[in-house]
């Protein structure tokens, strides 16, 4: 048994309105990246990424996405990925562009990633909430996700301890 | 997917975060008309979907959801930083469950790195780290439970040395011979013999060892040892002519003797005999037993006599003779437990039994509570000595008021060993040593034991004396068939384990010791047995027999003191008290019948008291004698020419409920291969294979001679029978219901004069001036001798030895049929010749079967019934084909007279189609009813003599390759109208030749018919 290795790609969904996010779906996605790896790399490419390429993971509210394709090609996908502006979903086009946070070997590697990214970002938001109902919520919420953490067994430390500094 | 693959995967990606967003198919219907329209919400669609939909844990929606109409009304314009954070915060929670918690394999290494890995943790969690260990264990017990399914919930709650413990292995010994009783010796065999559960007991059949001819070979040169202690004992006790008055209704002078034959009577010789119901004979016999008289005690007419039967047919035997004697007083033993065994009187059978149940009846599983027991009562467990399954209460002794006897049932109280071979005098001598006199000392004092007491009686010592004299004589004789068949010795004789041999050997005839012995002695021996007062016995004295059981040194005390010997090895000097046992030596006599191997087969039987089995056991075998199950003794018998109990025996009750017993295991085991490995007896003409309907076949030849005997007055022609030929279907039906009507039974021919009469007709008149020599004694071969013959037996059975001229190896259940007169023919001309073959019959149940499978019921049972009459048109058509064919060319051959073959050949078609279309309405409607099974004949058969070519005459009911006689040979019935018949048409040079057919076989062979007396 050999396994087949690929690589993931940890993107983030970036629009300008935030609530078009929620039109997308991951077969727009799909459709989206193989059309435009089709585009920039010919037909060569589209068959090459074609082969195993799929849309592990969405969130239509945070606008991440997981993109897995074969290691021997990850190149042409995220060489194409910039020319990406918009996903057509349903008829409607919402325009945006995709950007990539992180490539993995294993879907676990970019779910550690995206805990600690995710995790960074709150932090970063706390300073800069306008309201004192705002920044309970963004507290609440950073203590939420430490909180089971500490449930789950602690295995993020460094994100731990930054969230200790930061109360 | 399937099912179970789906549920794997699906545990599999339970913790792995699945994909948010609103559904597809959701928005492509709702979602235009809302982006039209403007449904701002406040809050955030997040949130409003978390508040409004429970299901959906950390704050967003998983997966695609199918009531998602929900989200879409209220798709929000726009998101605060509240909500952004909110999902920040979900979608963080799930990726940490989805990385902490390991991919969904159930194996809780998985949450291992691979290197840490190793293949024993999956059974042995102390290999796991600390962390794991508990929930492993935990996956564990659910698999276990899973996969069990509760198999073995009730495990053995005490360990395996508290098991092995001497008193809990005799408790449950003792439990498990609850149903079927051990012999002494079962231990032994259990080890080397495939065990069988019959008539009650557990008994040896076969060793597993392959030892067919080795055990031949023992018998007919060396030794073979049974055990044979199964055999029942009953005990009568009364006056002489109280004893024969009665039992002379059971027996018949003219079936053998009886037991008042004078050598028997007097004790000197076993007697046997064929028992019957009282007055009944020659109808309604019970079966063969082997009787012993205790020699007559000096001035007292009071007699005892052992009646041995085997155990099924004990329970016809005993209320039999009860009601003979009018003892219907049972003596019921004293229940009393408490009671000490000197508290019981002589006449209760087994006093021993009640102390020694009550412990353990008070036995308690607790281990703590037994060792109190121990301390207090003595040992917990006691071996069960002799019949131990039989409650305390059942009686065993039957008392008469009027006539004063008292009838025992002494089942299992003597153990009986078989020693067939001609060495087995040799071997008895060998291990046997008359027993020693005891020392002044102890004679002196009173002794609790019987031998010293004994010793004080100088009548007694002499006795003993003589009769270790005659024993020391036996080891001059040279073959156990010199002796007189049926001598009885009485010895008593010292414990045989105090002169084991150290190693196996052989027991051999020495001749030094045969020329100490003196001629004269040995002579007398040979010639006038044993005298009358040697014959006597201690055996016979029940306080005896239960002093040598309670009394017997235990192995383990046995070892010690030989260990305490000074010379290691030697033997112990003052023979230990105890080791003195009564016991009797039997002659059993070997082939008594025929002219070849004249006392073949004979040896002794030693019959000791109860718990001293193993004792003797083991020492004869160390005198390298084979042992034997009960298939040798099957075979002994039947290389001896005997009719063997209950096989041979199918008038008797118990023959009867061997054959069903028989027949149903063949059946079982035939139903065990699939149909299309079956053999087809149908085609083979084979009507029963698995069992004999003796009661048609006798009442058919009955038939057949009733129609001959018709004929005869008609034409007033006393030889020819060919008018048979003519014989009218309504002649044979008419008869056929007057024979039904009077349901009488088949007996087997067991008068000795007409036996004697039928064996000189049997042998071919020229062979060799043998018939010149005892002609004058055997009247010639007629008619009228027949018919005289014939009507003084009705129904009857003869039972005969076959013997195949040619090759061939007969089975069971062969059919013996009657040769055409030009099968005989051929076989004069040609010496080579096989014998003939018969052709191959048509199975017209076959279609049936196949036709019962394809249609519904209804139709089946319609069809069947239309076509059962055309299966059998063509069947007889083919039938009648094949044998016009012969017929015309013998009746012109033998031209005239007689010619009772081609009535044979040329009637069986008129007659089966007479007999059959008459039972035809019945087997239609039982057989469309009961099961067909492929390959037999469904229940109501046809006639059976007349099914093939040729005329069946009998079946055999044992039959093998005889290594003695160095060809097949068999032992079978045959219907005496049918062998009259059959040997009054045969030339007199060619007389007595039958034809064999095995079940399973389309050749017949030929054989020599040989009844012997």
């Amino acid at each position: 048994m050999v396994r087949q290795k690929s690589r993931y790609l940890l993107c983030e969904l970036n629009v300008s309105d935030r609530s078009r996010l929620l039109l997308l779906d991951d077969r727009a996605v799909r459709e989206a990246v193989r059309a435009t790896v089709a585009r920039i790399h010919g037909d060569y490419g589209a068959a090459l990424c074609s082969l195993r390429f799929s849309v592990k993971y969405l969130n239509a509210h945070t606008g991440i996405v997981f993109l897995r394709c074969p290691k021997n090609c990850y190149r042409l996908i995220w060489s194409a990925l910039p020319f990406i502006t918009s996903v057509e979903n349903q008829g409607q086009k919402v325009p945006c562009f995709l950007n990539c946070l992180h490539v993995g070997g294993t879907i676990r590697t970019c779910q550690k990633f995206l805990i600690r990214y995710n995790t960074q970002q709150l932090h970063r938001m706390l300073p800069q909430c306008k309201s004192e109902e705002e920044k309970l919520q963004v507290r609440k919420a950073i203590l939420n996700c430490s909180l089971i953490k500490r449930n789950e067994g602690g295995f993020e430390d460094e994100a731990e301890s930054g969230e200790d500094d930061e109360e | 997917m399937s099912a179970a693959k789906h549920k794997m995967r699906e545990k599999k990606m339970r913790n792995q975060p699945v994909s948010v967003q609103y559904s597809s198919s959701s928005q492509g219907a709702a979602s235009s008309p809302q982006n039209g329209g403007d449904t701002p919400v406040p809050g955030g669609g997040a949130a409003a979907a978390r508040q409004r939909n429970p299901l959906c844990q950390g704050g967003w929606v998983r997966g695609h959801h199918k009531d998602g109409g929900g989200y879409s009304k209220e798709m929000p314009k726009y998101i605060t930083g509240i909500a952004f954070a909110r999902a920040r915060a979900a979608e963080v929670s799930a990726m940490l469950k989805a990385v902490n918690k390991t991919t969904g394999s159930c194996h809780v290494f998985g949450a291992l790195p691979k290197h840490m890995r190793r293949r024993a943790m999956s059974h042995n969690t102390k290999r796991l780290p600390c962390r794991l260990r508990d929930v492993a264990n935990r996956m564990r017990e659910k698999s276990l439970k899973a996969g069990q399914k509760k198999k073995k919930e009730q495990a053995k709650n005490k360990s395996r040395k508290a098991r092995r413990r001497h008193g809990n292995l005799l408790l449950e010994f003792n439990r498990r011979q609850r149903k079927n009783m051990w012999l002494e010796t079962h231990i032994w065999h259990a080890k080397r013999f495939h065990m069988l559960k019959k008539w009650g007991y557990c008994l040896g059949d076969r060793p597993t060892y392959k030892c067919y001819r080795p055990c031949y070979r023992a018998m007919s040169s060396h030794c073979l040892l049974q055990d044979l202690s199964y055999y029942c004992c009953i005990e009568l006790q009364g006056e002489e002519d109280k004893l024969l008055a009665s039992l002379s209704q059971l027996t018949s002078k003219d079936a053998g003797s009886t037991f008042a034959a004078a050598l028997s009577l007097s004790g000197r010789r076993q007697g046997s005999a064929v028992v019957y119901r009282a007055g009944q004979y020659p109808s309604q016999p019970l079966g063969p037993v082997t009787f012993l008289w205790r020699p007559r005690t000096p001035g007292s007419a009071h007699r005892q006599l052992w009646i041995w039967a085997h155990p099924t047919l004990k329970q016809d035997l005993l209320p039999e003779l009860q009601s003979v004697c009018q003892c219907c007083e049972a003596v019921i033993p004293p229940v009393a437990p408490v009671i000490t065994p000197a508290g019981f009187v002589a006449p209760t059978p087994e006093p021993e039994l009640n102390p020694e149940k009550t412990p353990e009846a008070k036995q308690t599983p607790g281990t703590k509570r037994k060792r109190s027991c121990k301390d207090a009562v003595g040992p917990p467990a006691k071996k069960i000595v002799g019949d131990g399954t039989r409650s305390p209460t059942t009686p065993v002794t039957w008392k008469s008021s009027s006539t004063g006897i008292v009838i025992n049932d002494l089942t299992l109280e003597i153990v009986r060993y078989r020693l067939i071979g001609p060495q087995s005098h040799s071997v008895l001598t060998e291990t046997l040593e008359a027993a020693t006199d005891c020392h002044a000392i102890s004679k002196s004092q009173p002794s609790s034991l019987w031998w010293p007491e004994h010793c004080k009686d100088e009548s007694k010592m002499a006795l003993h004396r003589q009769q270790a004299d005659v024993f020391h004589t036996l080891k001059g004789i040279y073959s156990t068939g010199e002796v007189l068949s049926g001598t009885v010795l009485g010895l008593t004789v010292d414990d045989p384990r105090l002169t084991l041999p150290k190693t196996k050997g052989k027991a051999m005839p020495s001749v030094k010791q045969a020329q100490e012995v003196d001629e004269e002695k040995r002579r007398e021996l040979m010639l006038q047995g044993v005298p009358e007062h040697c014959c006597q016995s201690f055996l016979w004295d029940q306080s005896v027999r239960d002093n040598v059981t309670h009394n017997k040194i235990s192995e383990q005390e046995l070892n010690r003191m030989k260990s305490e010997v000074l010379v290691p090895g030697s033997r112990l000097s003052p023979t230990p008290l105890q080791g003195r046992v009564p016991l009797l030596l039997v002659h059993q006599p070997g082939k008594q019948v025929g002219q070849e191997m004249s006392s073949w087969g004979a040896g002794w039987d030693l019959l000791l008291p109860k718990g001293w089995g193993m004792a003797f056991w083991v020492p004869l075998v160390y005198r390298g004698v084979r042992t034997g199950g009960l298939k040798m003794s099957l075979k002994h018998s039947q290389n001896k020419g005997a009719p063997h109990f209950p096989h041979d025996y199918p008038d008797c009750p118990a023959g009867v409920r061997f054959q069903e017993e028989q027949e149903a295991e063949l059946l079982e085991k035939f139903k065990r291969r699939p149909p299309a490995k079956r053999t087809n007896y149908i085609k083979h003409g084979c009507l029963a294979p698995f069992r004999c309907p003796w009661q048609q076949l006798a009442e058919e030849w009955e038939l057949i001679m009733r129609a001959q005997g018709e004929e005869r007055k008609g034409q007033s022609q006393t030889q020819t029978t060919t008018e048979t030929n003519t014989l009218t279907a309504e002649e044979v039906t008419s008869c056929h219901h007057v024979t039904i009507t009077p349901q009488s039974t088949f007996t087997v021919l067991r008068n000795r004069k007409s036996l004697r009469l039928l064996s000189g007709w049997c042998r071919p008149t020229s062979s060799k001036g043998q018939r010149s020599c005892r002609g004058g004694a055997v009247p010639p071969l007629d008619c009228s001798s027949m018919t005289s013959l014939l009507l003084a037996h009705v129904n009857s059975l003869v039972w005969v030895r076959l013997s195949l001229l040619s090759k061939g190896k007969p089975e069971l259940h062969a059919l013996v049929c009657v040769p055409t007169p030009e099968d005989l023919k051929l076989q004069h001309k040609e010496p080579g010749y096989s014998g003939p073959q018969e052709p191959l019959l048509r199975d017209h149940f076959k279609s049936r079967i196949k036709r019962r499978k394809k249609v519904s019921k209804e139709a089946a049972k319609s069809s069947s019934s239309s076509e059962k009459p055309v299966g059998k048109a063509t069947e007889l058509s083919s039938a009648s084909n094949t044998i016009p064919t012969s017929s015309p060319i013998v009746i012109p051959s033998l031209a005239q007279s007689c010619d009772p073959i081609s009535f044979a050949s040329s009637t069986p078609p008129s007659q089966t189609s007479t007999l059959s279309i008459t039972p035809a309405k019945d087997p239609k409607s039982s057989s469309s009813s009961s099961d067909l099974i492929f390959g037999l004949w469904p229940d109501p058969l046809p006639s059976v003599i007349s099914h093939c070519s040729r005329v069946t005459l009998g079946w055999v009911t044992q039959g093998d390759f005889s290594l003695s006689a160095g060809c097949g040979e068999a032992l079978g019935f045959v219907s005496l109208t049918g062998l009259l018949n059959t040997l009054l048409n045969q030339p007199a040079e060619q007389r007595g030749l039958v034809l064999l057919r095995n079940p399973t076989s389309l050749q017949y062979r030929f054989a020599k018919i040989n009844i012997e007396v």
